[in-house]
Protein backbone atom coordinates (compact mmCIF):
# COMPACT_ATOMS: atom_id res chain seq x y z
CA UNK A 1 0.00 0.00 0.00
CA UNK A 2 1.29 3.56 -0.93
CA UNK A 3 0.30 5.18 2.00
CA UNK A 4 2.33 2.69 4.30
CA UNK A 5 5.14 4.93 6.78
CA UNK A 6 8.07 3.28 5.05
CA UNK A 7 6.47 5.56 1.52
CA UNK A 8 6.65 8.83 2.77
CA UNK A 9 7.88 11.31 0.85
CA UNK A 10 8.45 8.78 -2.11
CA UNK A 11 8.33 10.82 -5.04
CA UNK A 12 10.75 13.36 -3.63
CA UNK A 13 13.17 10.36 -2.96
CA UNK A 14 12.68 9.08 -6.52
CA UNK A 15 13.17 12.55 -7.91
CA UNK A 16 16.39 12.54 -5.34
CA UNK A 17 17.63 9.63 -6.29
CA UNK A 18 17.81 10.90 -10.63
CA UNK A 19 19.98 13.87 -8.57
CA UNK A 20 17.53 16.63 -8.66
CA UNK A 21 19.19 19.08 -6.84
CA UNK A 22 15.95 20.72 -5.56
CA UNK A 23 14.54 17.47 -4.64
CA UNK A 24 17.59 16.98 -2.41
CA UNK A 25 17.29 20.50 -0.91
CA UNK A 26 13.93 19.99 0.24
CA UNK A 27 14.09 16.35 1.46
CA UNK A 28 17.09 18.40 3.72
CA UNK A 29 14.75 20.76 5.14
CA UNK A 30 12.44 17.99 6.10
CA UNK A 31 14.93 16.33 8.27
CA UNK A 32 17.87 18.40 9.22
CA UNK A 33 16.57 19.48 12.29
CA UNK A 34 15.31 16.16 13.31
CA UNK A 35 18.73 14.25 12.56
CA UNK A 36 20.72 17.18 13.87
CA UNK A 37 18.76 16.32 17.18
CA UNK A 38 19.66 12.96 17.11
CA UNK A 39 23.33 13.45 16.43
CA UNK A 40 23.39 16.56 19.35
CA UNK A 41 22.48 13.98 21.79
CA UNK A 42 25.19 11.58 20.93
CA UNK A 43 27.58 14.13 20.58
CA UNK A 44 27.19 17.32 22.67
CA UNK A 45 29.05 19.33 20.39
CA UNK A 46 26.81 21.30 18.10
CA UNK A 47 30.00 21.35 15.26
CA UNK A 48 30.58 17.73 15.76
CA UNK A 49 27.02 17.08 15.34
CA UNK A 50 27.42 19.45 12.08
CA UNK A 51 30.01 17.64 10.67
CA UNK A 52 28.42 14.20 11.08
CA UNK A 53 24.89 15.45 9.87
CA UNK A 54 26.49 16.68 6.93
CA UNK A 55 28.06 14.04 5.80
CA UNK A 56 25.18 11.92 6.39
CA UNK A 57 23.24 13.88 4.30
CA UNK A 58 25.87 13.10 1.13
CA UNK A 59 26.49 9.64 1.92
CA UNK A 60 22.55 9.29 1.81
CA UNK A 61 21.91 11.31 -1.33
CA UNK A 62 25.03 9.62 -2.85
CA UNK A 63 23.70 5.67 -2.14
CA UNK A 64 20.01 6.68 -2.74
CA UNK A 65 20.21 3.94 -5.46
CA UNK A 66 20.41 1.08 -2.56
CA UNK A 67 17.60 2.81 -0.53
CA UNK A 68 14.58 0.15 -1.21
CA UNK A 69 11.80 1.24 0.68
CA UNK A 70 12.30 -1.47 3.19
CA UNK A 71 12.14 1.47 5.92
CA UNK A 72 11.17 5.09 5.95
CA UNK A 73 13.61 7.10 4.18
CA UNK A 74 13.77 9.12 7.74
CA UNK A 75 14.50 5.92 9.09
CA UNK A 76 17.11 5.13 7.43
CA UNK A 77 18.77 8.31 7.08
CA UNK A 78 18.77 8.27 11.16
CA UNK A 79 20.64 4.65 10.81
CA UNK A 80 23.01 6.70 8.67
CA UNK A 81 23.33 9.50 11.66
CA UNK A 82 23.37 7.54 14.60
CA UNK A 83 26.44 5.08 13.10
CA UNK A 84 28.20 8.02 11.79
CA UNK A 85 27.81 9.71 15.45
CA UNK A 86 28.72 6.01 17.38
CA UNK A 87 31.57 5.90 15.13
CA UNK A 88 32.72 9.55 15.67
CA UNK A 89 32.88 8.99 19.71
CA UNK A 90 34.98 5.84 18.99
CA UNK A 91 37.16 7.63 16.94
CA UNK A 92 37.28 10.17 20.02
CA UNK A 93 37.96 7.09 22.34
CA UNK A 94 34.92 8.15 24.00
CA UNK A 95 33.25 5.21 25.72
CA UNK A 96 30.00 4.00 23.84
CA UNK A 97 29.34 0.82 25.97
CA UNK A 98 30.07 0.17 29.78
CA UNK A 99 32.99 -2.35 29.98
CA UNK A 100 31.50 -2.90 33.21
CA UNK A 101 30.49 -6.95 34.30
CA UNK A 102 27.11 -7.13 32.88
CA UNK A 103 26.52 -11.12 33.14
CA UNK A 104 24.14 -10.51 36.45
CA UNK A 105 20.91 -8.48 36.18
CA UNK A 106 17.26 -8.81 36.61
CA UNK A 107 15.09 -8.23 33.79
CA UNK A 108 12.29 -7.55 35.80
CA UNK A 109 13.49 -3.82 38.07
CA UNK A 110 10.83 -2.20 40.14
CA UNK A 111 8.50 -0.38 37.96
CA UNK A 112 8.74 3.43 38.19
CA UNK A 113 5.57 5.05 39.37
CA UNK A 114 7.27 8.30 37.85
CA UNK A 115 4.29 9.62 34.93
CA UNK A 116 4.55 13.17 35.78
CA UNK A 117 8.38 13.51 35.56
CA UNK A 118 9.05 16.46 34.36
CA UNK A 119 11.14 16.21 30.51
CA UNK A 120 13.34 18.52 31.64
CA UNK A 121 14.65 16.91 34.04
CA UNK A 122 14.97 14.03 32.15
CA UNK A 123 16.94 15.95 29.88
CA UNK A 124 19.21 16.82 32.52
CA UNK A 125 19.34 13.42 34.21
CA UNK A 126 20.60 12.15 30.58
CA UNK A 127 22.92 14.91 30.64
CA UNK A 128 24.51 13.65 34.02
CA UNK A 129 24.94 10.20 33.31
CA UNK A 130 27.74 8.15 32.97
CA UNK A 131 29.98 7.81 30.46
CA UNK A 132 28.25 4.85 28.06
CA UNK A 133 25.19 4.72 29.83
CA UNK A 134 24.14 7.73 28.25
CA UNK A 135 23.98 5.97 24.49
CA UNK A 136 22.04 3.03 25.31
CA UNK A 137 19.29 5.59 26.91
CA UNK A 138 19.34 7.45 24.01
CA UNK A 139 18.80 4.73 21.60
CA UNK A 140 15.69 2.76 23.95
CA UNK A 141 14.05 5.97 24.90
CA UNK A 142 14.19 8.65 22.82
CA UNK A 143 14.97 6.92 19.48
CA UNK A 144 12.86 4.15 19.75
CA UNK A 145 15.30 0.99 18.90
CA UNK A 146 14.87 -2.60 20.38
CA UNK A 147 17.67 -4.13 22.00
CA UNK A 148 18.30 -6.45 18.42
CA UNK A 149 18.70 -2.94 16.97
CA UNK A 150 21.08 -1.45 19.71
CA UNK A 151 23.14 -4.32 19.77
CA UNK A 152 23.64 -4.12 15.98
CA UNK A 153 24.72 -0.36 15.96
CA UNK A 154 26.87 -0.76 19.07
CA UNK A 155 28.29 -4.34 18.37
CA UNK A 156 26.73 -5.91 21.76
CA UNK A 157 25.19 -9.03 21.95
CA UNK A 158 21.58 -8.14 23.01
CA UNK A 159 21.45 -9.79 26.34
CA UNK A 160 24.06 -6.94 27.02
CA UNK A 161 22.30 -4.14 25.47
CA UNK A 162 18.94 -5.17 27.85
CA UNK A 163 21.88 -5.41 30.93
CA UNK A 164 23.32 -2.14 30.48
CA UNK A 165 20.01 -0.79 29.93
CA UNK A 166 18.71 -1.68 33.06
CA UNK A 167 21.75 -0.29 34.78
CA UNK A 168 21.60 2.82 33.21
CA UNK A 169 18.17 3.37 33.76
CA UNK A 170 18.26 2.41 37.39
CA UNK A 171 21.21 5.51 37.41
CA UNK A 172 19.26 7.84 35.47
CA UNK A 173 16.21 7.51 37.97
CA UNK A 174 18.33 8.05 40.68
CA UNK A 175 20.16 10.60 39.15
CA UNK A 176 16.26 12.29 38.83
CA UNK A 177 15.08 11.72 42.14
CA UNK A 178 18.13 13.66 43.66
CA UNK A 179 17.44 16.52 41.47
CA UNK B 1 7.63 -1.22 29.51
CA UNK B 2 6.74 0.29 32.81
CA UNK B 3 5.52 4.23 33.21
CA UNK B 4 8.62 5.79 32.98
CA UNK B 5 9.56 4.40 30.02
CA UNK B 6 6.42 5.08 28.31
CA UNK B 7 6.40 8.32 29.49
CA UNK B 8 9.60 9.27 27.96
CA UNK B 9 8.85 7.79 24.35
CA UNK B 10 5.32 9.41 24.24
CA UNK B 11 7.17 12.82 24.78
CA UNK B 12 10.25 11.75 22.70
CA UNK B 13 9.51 14.93 20.29
CA UNK B 14 10.16 17.34 23.23
CA UNK B 15 13.90 16.21 23.01
CA UNK B 16 14.27 18.02 20.17
CA UNK B 17 15.33 21.10 21.34
CA UNK B 18 18.56 22.54 19.07
CA UNK B 19 17.63 24.23 15.48
CA UNK B 20 20.14 23.14 12.72
CA UNK B 21 22.19 26.26 10.76
CA UNK B 22 20.59 25.22 7.44
CA UNK B 23 22.53 27.45 5.37
CA UNK B 24 25.64 27.08 6.44
CA UNK B 25 25.08 22.98 6.04
CA UNK B 26 23.52 22.77 2.90
CA UNK B 27 26.34 24.86 1.36
CA UNK B 28 28.86 22.22 2.31
CA UNK B 29 26.57 19.20 1.53
CA UNK B 30 26.07 21.25 -1.79
CA UNK B 31 29.57 21.45 -2.66
CA UNK B 32 30.32 17.74 -1.70
CA UNK B 33 27.51 16.47 -3.92
CA UNK B 34 29.01 19.21 -7.13
CA UNK B 35 32.28 17.33 -6.59
CA UNK B 36 32.29 15.15 -9.79
CA UNK B 37 33.09 11.70 -9.14
CA UNK B 38 35.94 10.40 -11.36
CA UNK B 39 34.91 8.84 -14.47
CA UNK B 40 36.32 5.95 -15.69
CA UNK B 41 37.33 5.73 -19.31
CA UNK B 42 37.10 2.23 -20.87
CA UNK B 43 40.19 2.25 -23.14
CA UNK B 44 39.55 -0.50 -24.72
CA UNK B 45 36.74 0.42 -26.66
CA UNK B 46 39.77 2.15 -28.92
CA UNK B 47 41.11 -0.08 -32.03
CA UNK B 48 44.45 1.74 -31.79
CA UNK B 49 45.19 1.30 -28.08
CA UNK B 50 43.68 -2.07 -28.02
CA UNK B 51 46.16 -2.95 -30.74
CA UNK B 52 49.02 -0.96 -28.78
CA UNK B 53 47.86 -2.94 -26.21
CA UNK B 54 48.13 -6.56 -27.40
CA UNK B 55 51.32 -5.62 -28.78
CA UNK B 56 52.60 -4.63 -25.04
CA UNK B 57 51.04 -7.66 -23.65
CA UNK B 58 53.55 -10.02 -26.07
CA UNK B 59 56.53 -8.20 -26.05
CA UNK B 60 56.30 -8.53 -22.18
CA UNK B 61 55.50 -12.18 -22.72
CA UNK B 62 58.09 -12.75 -24.88
CA UNK B 63 61.05 -11.14 -22.34
CA UNK B 64 59.64 -12.77 -19.43
CA UNK B 65 60.54 -16.23 -21.33
CA UNK B 66 63.64 -14.73 -22.50
CA UNK B 67 64.59 -13.82 -19.16
CA UNK B 68 63.51 -17.09 -17.97
CA UNK B 69 65.54 -19.01 -20.41
CA UNK B 70 68.87 -16.66 -21.05
CA UNK B 71 69.28 -14.99 -17.65
CA UNK B 72 67.02 -15.31 -14.19
CA UNK B 73 68.72 -18.21 -13.03
CA UNK B 74 70.23 -16.18 -10.48
CA UNK B 75 67.17 -14.50 -9.33
CA UNK B 76 64.97 -18.35 -9.60
CA UNK B 77 67.36 -18.87 -6.44
CA UNK B 78 64.80 -18.19 -4.22
CA UNK B 79 66.10 -18.22 -0.63
CA UNK B 80 65.04 -14.86 0.75
CA UNK B 81 65.27 -15.98 4.41
CA UNK B 82 63.16 -12.61 5.24
CA UNK B 83 60.36 -14.36 2.82
CA UNK B 84 61.08 -17.54 4.44
CA UNK B 85 60.83 -16.62 8.00
CA UNK B 86 57.70 -14.69 7.27
CA UNK B 87 55.95 -17.68 5.30
CA UNK B 88 57.29 -19.67 8.31
CA UNK B 89 55.06 -17.57 10.75
CA UNK B 90 52.19 -17.48 8.63
CA UNK B 91 51.87 -20.77 7.61
CA UNK B 92 51.75 -22.11 10.82
CA UNK B 93 49.50 -19.87 11.83
CA UNK B 94 46.83 -20.08 9.47
CA UNK B 95 46.75 -23.98 9.20
CA UNK B 96 46.41 -23.77 13.46
CA UNK B 97 43.41 -21.97 12.78
CA UNK B 98 41.95 -23.55 9.83
CA UNK B 99 41.91 -26.83 11.89
CA UNK B 100 40.07 -25.11 14.46
CA UNK B 101 37.24 -23.74 12.19
CA UNK B 102 37.36 -27.27 10.00
CA UNK B 103 36.58 -28.86 13.46
CA UNK B 104 33.98 -26.38 14.95
CA UNK B 105 30.75 -28.27 15.64
CA UNK B 106 29.05 -25.27 15.51
CA UNK B 107 29.67 -24.37 11.73
CA UNK B 108 27.52 -25.99 9.04
CA UNK B 109 29.20 -27.58 6.10
CA UNK B 110 28.28 -24.99 3.67
CA UNK B 111 29.51 -22.40 6.23
CA UNK B 112 32.83 -24.50 6.25
CA UNK B 113 32.99 -24.52 2.12
CA UNK B 114 32.21 -20.92 2.01
CA UNK B 115 35.20 -20.29 3.97
CA UNK B 116 37.55 -22.66 2.25
CA UNK B 117 36.43 -21.33 -0.81
CA UNK B 118 37.66 -17.87 -0.66
CA UNK B 119 41.04 -19.14 2.04
CA UNK B 120 41.79 -20.95 -1.69
CA UNK B 121 41.32 -17.50 -3.69
CA UNK B 122 43.65 -16.42 -0.89
CA UNK B 123 46.16 -19.01 -1.71
CA UNK B 124 45.92 -18.45 -5.11
CA UNK B 125 46.85 -14.47 -5.08
CA UNK B 126 49.87 -15.63 -2.61
CA UNK B 127 51.10 -17.53 -5.41
CA UNK B 128 51.07 -14.87 -7.83
CA UNK B 129 52.70 -13.07 -5.17
CA UNK B 130 55.24 -15.55 -3.83
CA UNK B 131 56.60 -15.75 -7.86
CA UNK B 132 56.77 -11.54 -8.04
CA UNK B 133 59.03 -12.32 -4.93
CA UNK B 134 60.71 -14.76 -6.68
CA UNK B 135 61.72 -12.26 -9.80
CA UNK B 136 62.69 -9.56 -7.62
CA UNK B 137 63.58 -10.32 -4.11
CA UNK B 138 63.73 -6.70 -2.93
CA UNK B 139 61.23 -5.80 -3.81
CA UNK B 140 59.78 -4.79 -0.19
CA UNK B 141 55.78 -4.05 -1.68
CA UNK B 142 55.35 -7.37 -2.69
CA UNK B 143 56.67 -8.46 0.51
CA UNK B 144 53.97 -6.07 2.24
CA UNK B 145 51.51 -7.60 -0.50
CA UNK B 146 52.68 -11.23 1.55
CA UNK B 147 52.24 -10.34 4.89
CA UNK B 148 48.76 -8.63 4.00
CA UNK B 149 47.46 -11.72 2.28
CA UNK B 150 48.41 -13.43 5.05
CA UNK B 151 46.88 -10.97 7.28
CA UNK B 152 43.57 -11.08 5.70
CA UNK B 153 43.45 -14.67 6.48
CA UNK B 154 43.84 -14.82 9.66
CA UNK B 155 41.58 -11.80 10.12
CA UNK B 156 39.04 -14.12 8.28
CA UNK B 157 39.63 -16.58 10.24
CA UNK B 158 39.09 -14.48 13.60
CA UNK B 159 35.95 -12.91 12.61
CA UNK B 160 34.71 -16.53 11.76
CA UNK B 161 35.43 -17.72 15.39
CA UNK B 162 34.02 -14.85 16.92
CA UNK B 163 30.69 -15.09 14.75
CA UNK B 164 30.27 -18.88 16.65
CA UNK B 165 31.71 -17.34 19.64
CA UNK B 166 29.06 -14.51 19.66
CA UNK B 167 26.34 -16.70 18.53
CA UNK B 168 27.19 -19.22 21.55
CA UNK B 169 27.24 -16.45 23.88
CA UNK B 170 23.55 -15.35 22.53
CA UNK B 171 22.05 -18.56 23.39
CA UNK B 172 23.14 -18.37 27.02
CA UNK B 173 20.38 -17.29 29.10
CA UNK B 174 22.66 -15.78 31.39
CA UNK B 175 20.03 -12.81 32.13
CA UNK B 176 18.30 -13.94 35.06
CA UNK B 177 19.58 -14.50 38.82
CA UNK B 178 17.53 -15.68 41.59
Amino acid sequence: MATEVRFTHKSLVESCKKGHSGSQYELFELYVDAMFNVSMRFLSSKEDAEDVVQDSFVDAFKSLKSFKYESSFGAWLKRIVINKSINHLRAKRITVVPMDDHEFHLTNDETLEVDAVDIKKVQLGISKLPKGYKQIINLYLIEGYDHVEIGEILGIATATSKSQYHRAKKKLVKIIKEL
Amino acid sequence: MDNFEKHIRNNAAEFDEHKADRTKMWAKISTELEKEEPKVISLWKSPMIRVAASFLLLLGIASFIGLSIFGGDEQMQYASKELMDIDMHYKNLVSYQVKLVQNNPNLTDDDKAEFLSFMDELDAEYEILRIEMRNNLDNGRVLEAIVANYKKRIELIENLLKQINDSKSQDEDYGYTL
